[in-house]
């Protein structure tokens, strides 16, 4: 018997000296099971010192361990981001009968995802390249990745082929770099394509395949062993448009023919099924059916506009083996319709004692009928705010301020759906927004409110448009923007895109606008109202868009008026990370943290992408979704300027409060202006407007 | 013979605004999936809008004046993005059926459809109401060429297969496009409410007793 044996026999016994027998300590209640894990997991018994501590079998210890992991009593964890990729990577294999499958974490920023998928993509080279393979390799950023963290050593008589011909000159990541790199990092020989990947005529092909070298070449490349190749989206963001692929291919043909994604340089649907077009018998490369007769068949890719490529790349079992990341897995089992992963931090906890609690369907709100809000809701702030703004005439839609139009200024429309009070009616008065149009609950409003608007308070010298990127809002103002030209009055527009959460940092122009829109009007109305003309509101207008960044956190989602039921839901110990002023799902789900933890997050980002040096003037806005309170808005900004402070960086104006809501939702949204001295000076400048006053 | 086209499209205004009435916490739901939740109210008041100026229309007016006015009547109505895309869609098609008394379905479809895809910039595939609107109208071609008795089978299976389509795409317009990935999976509010569009034309058009 081993030491610590007779250790905790001693205890079990020593426990049970007054009966004699071996009871069950008093400190685990009357449930052996509790007393088993005791054993097994705090003492480190083994099952068999288990059954002889407690005077029963084996096989009863070893069903007590088991129970008391169904029942919840023992909870195992493995690191949830690792578990979840595992889970996937499990999940992926066996939905897509897949020989392996490598799922490498998500996390942010995407640019580093290539550089993770690399890493990936060498550990899968390494265990599945053997000496004497001929490996066909495709190209692009992905592929280069994995050539870059590869290094393999004491592989022998391996050959790279170039899986395609070659394409533009001067692409960092072509079909003959990404084999070059390849083969110099597993010291193997490098067979190229010497010829370009798509040539002008059918002709032309037949006559270059006709020659000894390239037969040679493609000789080789049909020996292949292995194939390692990225897929590449048809999306107007996928790097495929900047490679020369498309100075010869018509993408709207192979878009109206159901293409989702080219691999080895030819196309395929959603379903894996070739696409046959115009480039069929212009392409130098490896046809689809020989990229399916390789032995292994790598595809390395990740990133979520991918996905319906990678489908069709699985479906048509062009790859055996995946790497890919944990967001984009998750959405290529969802595609499939695979059922819903579980998610391992959630263990559900069956609590048939307490009854669960009635879901209640209906949020309570002050309402007549539903359908009139905005038409009440606008009748009662005209009233309310008669000091500063009356209706535009000729719509019930748009208000205009009371001393507008201005002779000689530029005038500031603005405008959006409404549910976001104070915006944007609160801002229209005396050196900030001259009218505004409003829509219905989050829709932007119709043309005709905004043309009414222009119309009612220009000034001669034009009018100014501003509103968030949102495509109903586009299309409206644009709409709006033709007819106010149509009469004479020009126009100009500033589409706002403060949301860092909604998009990444290359696609600026595809944020959406958010709280940070106030600071913009603001900025913009100071101009408007110091009589600059139209081109330089418009310019600065944009610097200030350019100068802002916002994002916001959600704990409740928002309930809309007309169905009194919350427009999305957010899990009980979750949060919504980057939500939308409309509630729209956020770009991350977490769990709910600290404040302070919250608005370090938000600053991290924000940090990230401000260009900011100590000594430089920031004004800031903490901004309530709705339902959170001022009190709680304070928490947020006292650590906001703490942070602003150890950055070394100056707030020289501050608003805390609610600016840019989102009907009821729970939570909050940080904007951050990067000011010079410009900036600085317009902010200053005096406003009087229902919600926001200076000076 | 004149006036029957008109009836029948000012007809199919009004089940097209029952059906989508009929399922307006649907679309909601659907839209809330994804996006804003406002889906279903908004083609709701859209086409409620459409058949109340309809209502008011004289004996006279020609299929292109029943889309004139459904056009401008939805675009008053809604805003929002479906404003613009609908209009849109509805002035085109009144261009297409400029000096016809009956109502071509192809070039019905054909003027919404690219009517839609001009105001929005959109194609197929970006899991929009074009995933069914686009298919519908070339089914819509097609049976012209091929078999003109079972146009709106044709029209009808398309649209659906477009409407479903929209589960594996990705969003990459509007507030969809936000969610990422979280799109996926999701059938697409907009192609569900252009589902139930294009069926109230097959149910008013494809009906062989009310033949021209």
């Amino acid at each position: 018997m081993t030491e610590r044996l007779i250790a905790a026999k001693n205890r079990a016994e020593r426990s049970a000296a007054f009966n004699g027998s071996r009871v069950i300590p008093l400190k685990f209640g009357d449930d052996p099971q509790v007393w088993a894990c005791w054993l097994y997991y705090e003492d480190r018994l083994t099952q068999g010192e288990i059954a002889e501590a407690m005077g029963i079998s084996r096989a009863t210890v070893n069903a007590y361990l088991a129970d008391a992991r169904e029942r919840g009593i023992v909870n195992i964890t493995l690191d949830p981001q690792r578990l979840a990729s595992l889970t996937i990577a499990q999940e992926l294999k066996r939905h897509f009968g897949l020989h392996d499958c490598l799922v490498v974490p998500s996390s942010e920023p995407a640019a580093s995802l290539i550089g993770r998928l690399g890493a990936a993509g060498s550990l899968v080279l390494r265990q599945f390249v053997r000496s004497g393979d001929t490996i066909a390799v495709g190209w692009g950023r992905t592929i280069l990745s994995v050539a870059a963290a590869t290094s393999l050593t004491g592989l022998q008589d391996v050959r790279v082929v170039q899986a395609t011909g070659s394409v533009t000159t001067g692409q960092p990541d072509s079909p003959e770099i990404c084999a070059a790199r390849l083969a110099a990092a597993i010291h193997a020989e490098c067979v190229p394509i010497t010829a370009p990947s798509i040539v002008s005529s059918s002709v032309m092909r037949d006559m270059l395949m006709a020659e000894p070298l390239i037969q040679s070449q493609f000789e080789a490349l049909s020996q292949a062993s292995r194939a390692l190749f990225g897929v590449s989206s048809l999306r107007p963001n996928s790097t495929i448009h900047s490679s020369g692929f498309f100075d010869h291919a018509p993408l709207q043909t192979y878009l109206a023919l159901n293409a989702v994604g080219v691999i080895a340089g030819r196309f395929i649907d959603v379903q894996g099924r070739a696409v046959r077009g115009p480039l069929d018998d212009r392409t130098l490369g490896i046809s689809l059916d020989d990229l399916r007769g390789i032995e292994r068949r790598i595809a390395v890719a990740g990133g979520i506009d991918k996905v319906p490529a990678i489908l069709g790349t699985l479906r048509g079992g062009f790859a055996d083996i995946l790497v890919t990341d944990a967001a984009t897995g998750k959405a290529l089992l969802e595609a499939d319709g695979a059922k819903e992963l579980n998610r391992p931090t959630q263990r559900a906890q069956a609590d048939p004692g307490r009854p669960a609690e009635v879901q209640r369907r209906h949020v309570k709100k002050f309402l007549n009928n539903p359908d009139d809000i905005v038409d009440e809701m606008l009748d009662g702030a005209s009233r309310a705010h008669s000091g500063h703004l009356e209706p535009v005439p000729g719509t019930r839609r748009a208000f205009m301020a009371l001393e507008a139009p201005h002779e000689g200024k530029v005038g500031l429309v603005v405008g959006g759906g409404s549910g976001h009070e104070p915006c944007f009616l609160g801002y229209v008065g005396q050196g900030m927004v001259d009218a505004v149009a409003v829509g219905n609950v989050f829709s932007s409003p119709p043309p005709d409110p905004i043309a009414k608007a222009a119309q009612a308070v220009s000034g001669g010298e034009g009018v100014l448009f501003i509103y968030g990127n949102y495509a109903g809002d586009t299309m409206n103002f644009e709409m709006a923007a033709e007819l106010v030209q149509a009469k004479g009055i020009p126009v100009r527009t500033v589409v706002t895109t403060d949301d860092i959460a909604s998009s990444r940092a290359e696609d600026r122009d595809g944020r959406r606008g958010v709280a940070g829109n106030v600071l913009i009007f603001k900025v913009a109305g100071a101009a408007c109202d110091k009589g600059w003309l139209l081109d330089a509101c418009e310019r600065v207008a944009r610097k200030a868009n350019q100068h802002t960044y916002t994002m916001g956190v959600a704990l409740e989602p928002c309930s809309m008026p007309q169905t009194r039921r919350y427009n999305f839901t957010i899990g009980p110990q979750d949060m919504e990370v980057g939500v939308g002023i409309h509630g729209e799902p956020g770009v991350a789900r977490e769990a709910i943290q600290s404040a302070d933890a919250v608005v370090d997050m938000v600053m991290n980002r924000i940090f990230t992408e401000m260009p900011s040096q100590s000594g430089d003037r920031v004004a800031v806005l903490v901004n309530s979704f709705g339902s959170t309170p001022l009190m709680e808005l304070y928490v947020l900004y006292r650590r906001v300027e703490q942070r602003l402070k150890t950055k070394g960086l100056t707030v020289e104006a501050r608003w805390v409060g609610h600016y840019c809501t989102s009907l009821d939702m729970v939570g909050a949204s940080i904007s951050v202006m990067h000011l010079d001295d410009e900036l600085a000076e317009l902010l200053a400048h005096p406003c009087d407007t229902p919600f926001f006053r200076v000076g | 013979m004149q006036d029957l086209g008109s009836k029948r499209l000012i007809r199919m205004f009004s089940q097209a605004a029952m059906a989508i009435d009929a399922q307006r916490d649907h679309l909601s739901d659907l839209d809330g999936a994804i996006a804003d939740a406002d889906h279903g109210m908004t083609m709701s008041l859209g086409f409620r809008a459409v058949t109340s100026a309809l209502a008011k229309l004289g004996a006279e007016a020609s299929p292109s004046d029943v889309f004139r006015t459904a056009a401008g009547a939805f675009l008053d109505a809604v805003g929002a993005s479906t404003g613009p895309l609908y209009a849109s869609g509805f002035l085109n098609a009144a261009k297409h059926l400029d000096g016809l008394d009956a109502v071509d379905p192809a070039a019905m479809l054909e003027g919404i459809a690219s009517g839609i895809a001009a105001r929005g910039k959109g194609s197929r595939g970006e899991k929009t109401m074009l995933d069914v609107w686009l298919p519908a109208a070339e089914a819509a071609q097609q049976a012209t060429r091929e078999n003109p008795a079972e146009l709106w089978t044709y029209v009808r299976q398309a649209a659906s297969d477009g409407a479903e389509s929209t589960r594996t795409m990705i969003a990459v317009r509007g507030r969809a496009a936000r969610v990422g990935e979280r799109s996926i999976g999701h059938i697409d509010p907009g192609a569900v409410s252009a589902l139930l569009i294009v069926g109230a034309m097959a149910d008013t058009f494809g009906d062989a007793d009310l033949a021209i």
